[in-house]
């Protein structure tokens, strides 16, 4: 694509020839050359999920402009950043938590394995079982440990009888770390388990509907440092099976458990590479500065 | 660069570097006092070198600790990491300049009774031009450390081959030397050492400037809210590799 075609972007003049519409479109398709301000390389060849020119309205407010981002299989991308700066809504917009606000409009486009997440045929229930999602607080149903993690499987039709969904509760469970702590008391509810254990309980029951990518928004915010730990290691297993994207504000975590970071500004994604890099070398000098501490 | 929010740890890396820069002035002094102490032939100045050497180890140690703290409390990165850690490096440097002083009063003392009637003094020549050489680029170097000069540290790195050549001419006057009378072999070789204690200033001092590119801000960082749109080949072009940084 030619320089004046990348930095034409989607204010094509209405006199523009058909060709350069089409390729202006294209532009923002997977695939197609980037015009990003963003330093650092946003596409990588195993993606997952693929942004393209992804922008959110909350009502006039503009929160993120024009971000594209690549977000590679089996590996844990942190999205770091000062409050306000776009991070979590550009999470939430991977399984469209944000439809649920009335006044948030996006522009742009996200694929899942090539589709179009955003296509007006998208069922929405699904792809959040594809895309699971846990928050800042642990947020167990008031239901037994049991029931937490059989809901999920149960409502999507992926088990046959009882004997399977005791399978998909048993593996779910061993794979968020909670097993041998749980096991003898699954009728328990899942209220009663300490914090950290409720987190857990909650990557469990991401995982029961056996999704490809899991969303995490700030998960170990409201845990103490040894459920941090135990949760920062489940990500390291996890991102065997799972493709992750964390947000976090701890820094030190997004340099702990990712293998790739993005650092958003004022709606902007600044600058995304490797972790080892943006945090010994980053390119960006407002990366720079907000990692060492000179602002936030 | 502006300071961090936590005010407290532009104070933590201040003192750092500040420690090192008197550890830099202490150990420019031992090498001073140990060549004087060596060819004014002075045993007891030689001696004092020596017993203030536990002061420059002392000074290491401290950094040392501070450093541990600092990464402890802190968990540096980018730059302030790489400064951290640049500090280590120039402390075990300085520590390293301090043990070759260290190791010319030892010599001196040795060589106090070998001196008669074997004119060394005609090398001492040598060892002051070279003790000169070395000491004012480890000055420079600790100049361009404080100041964070990436040109004069740049600059200091090139002048180690002056001390190498004078090490070298040095040398070869030491071996004629030698060659026409083999009964000075001993001491001849007292002074080698000399000489090469003092050559290994100058590694030290070049080790030292090479180390201000390490933790100098970087002037290849995109600045501003947002980079202007490029084109292809971008990442390669702000690749630190490429410009010789990072």
């Amino acid at each position: 694509m030619s320089t004046q075609m990348a930095t034409t972007g989607d204010n094509i003049p209405t006199s523009a020839p058909r060709a350069a519409v089409t390729a202006a479109h294209d532009q923002s398709q997977p695939g197609a050359a980037l015009d990003t301000k963003t330093v650092g390389q946003v596409t990588v060849a195993n993606a997952v999920v693929s942004a393209r020119k992804v922008n959110v309205y909350y009502g006039e407010k503009h929160a993120i402009h024009d971000v594209s981002l690549d977000i590679g299989r089996n590996a844990v991308i942190a999205l770091i950043g000062p409050s306000g700066c776009g991070k979590s809504t550009f999470l939430r917009c991977i399984n469209r938590m944000n439809d649920t606000i009335d006044a948030a409009r996006f522009t742009g486009h996200i694929t899942l394995d090539g589709q179009d997440i955003y296509d007006k045929r998208q069922d929405v229930v699904q792809l959040r079982a594809r895309v699971g999602m846990v928050f800042q607080k642990p947020n167990p149903f008031p239901k037994s440990i049991y029931e937490n993690i059989a809901y999920g499987p149960r409502i999507h039709g992926l088990v046959a009888n009882r004997t399977d969904l005791d399978e998909v509760v048993q593996t779910s469970l061993q794979k968020a770390g909670l097993w041998d702590e749980v096991k003898d008391r699954l009728e328990h509810s899942g209220t009663s388990l300490s914090g950290g254990q409720q987190q857990r309980l909650c990557i469990a029951r991401a995982i029961a509907v056996d999704p490809e990518v899991i969303l995490m928004d700030e998960p170990c915010s409201a845990l103490d440092p040894i459920a941090t730990a135990r949760i920062e290691d489940l990500i390291d297993e996890l991102r065997q099976n799972y493709t992750i994207v964390i947000v976090t504000h701890n820094m030190q975590q997004a340099a702990r458990v990712s293998q790739r970071t993005a650092y958003f500004h004022l709606g902007d994604l600044i600058e995304v590479g490797a972790t080892d890099q943006i945090f010994t070398n980053p390119m960006h000098k407002l990366t720079e500065d907000y990692i060492t501490g000179r602002f936030g | 660069m502006e300071g961090h929010i936590v005010r407290t740890f532009d104070g933590e890396i201040l003192n750092l570097r500040m420690q090192v820069l008197r550890m830099g002035g202490l150990a420019i002094d031992q090498v001073q006092c140990a060549v004087q102490a060596l060819t004014r032939e002075d045993d007891d100045a030689a001696r004092d070198v020596v017993a203030r050497n536990a002061q420059v180890v002392g000074y290491a140690r401290a950094i040392e600790d501070d450093i541990v703290g600092v990464i402890a409390r802190r968990q540096p990165v980018a730059s302030d990491l790489r400064t951290v850690l640049a500090v280590g490096r120039v402390a075990t440097d300085l520590e390293r300049v301090g043990n070759a002083a260290r190791k010319i009063a030892r010599l001196a003392l040795e060589l106090d009774g070998a001196r008669d009637g074997v004119p060394l003094q005609r090398f001492y020549n040598d060892v002051r031009k070279m003790s000169r050489t070395a000491l004012a680029m480890l000055r420079d170097a600790l100049d361009c450390f404080d100041r964070v000069d990436l040109e004069g540290a740049l600059a200091v790195v090139h002048r180690d081959a002056e001390v190498d050549n004078e090490f070298q001419l040095a040398l070869r006057g030491l071996v004629s030397y030698v060659m026409e009378d083999q009964r000075h072999l001993g001491s001849t070789i007292q002074t080698v050492f000399v000489l090469k204690a003092i050559e290994r200033v100058g590694d030290h001092a070049r080790n030292v400037a090479a180390s201000v590119p390490r933790f100098a801000p970087r002037e290849d960082l995109v600045a501003g809210p947002l980079p202007p749109a490029a084109g292809v080949g971008r990442d390669a072009e702000r690749d630190p590799r490429a410009l010789g940084q990072g």
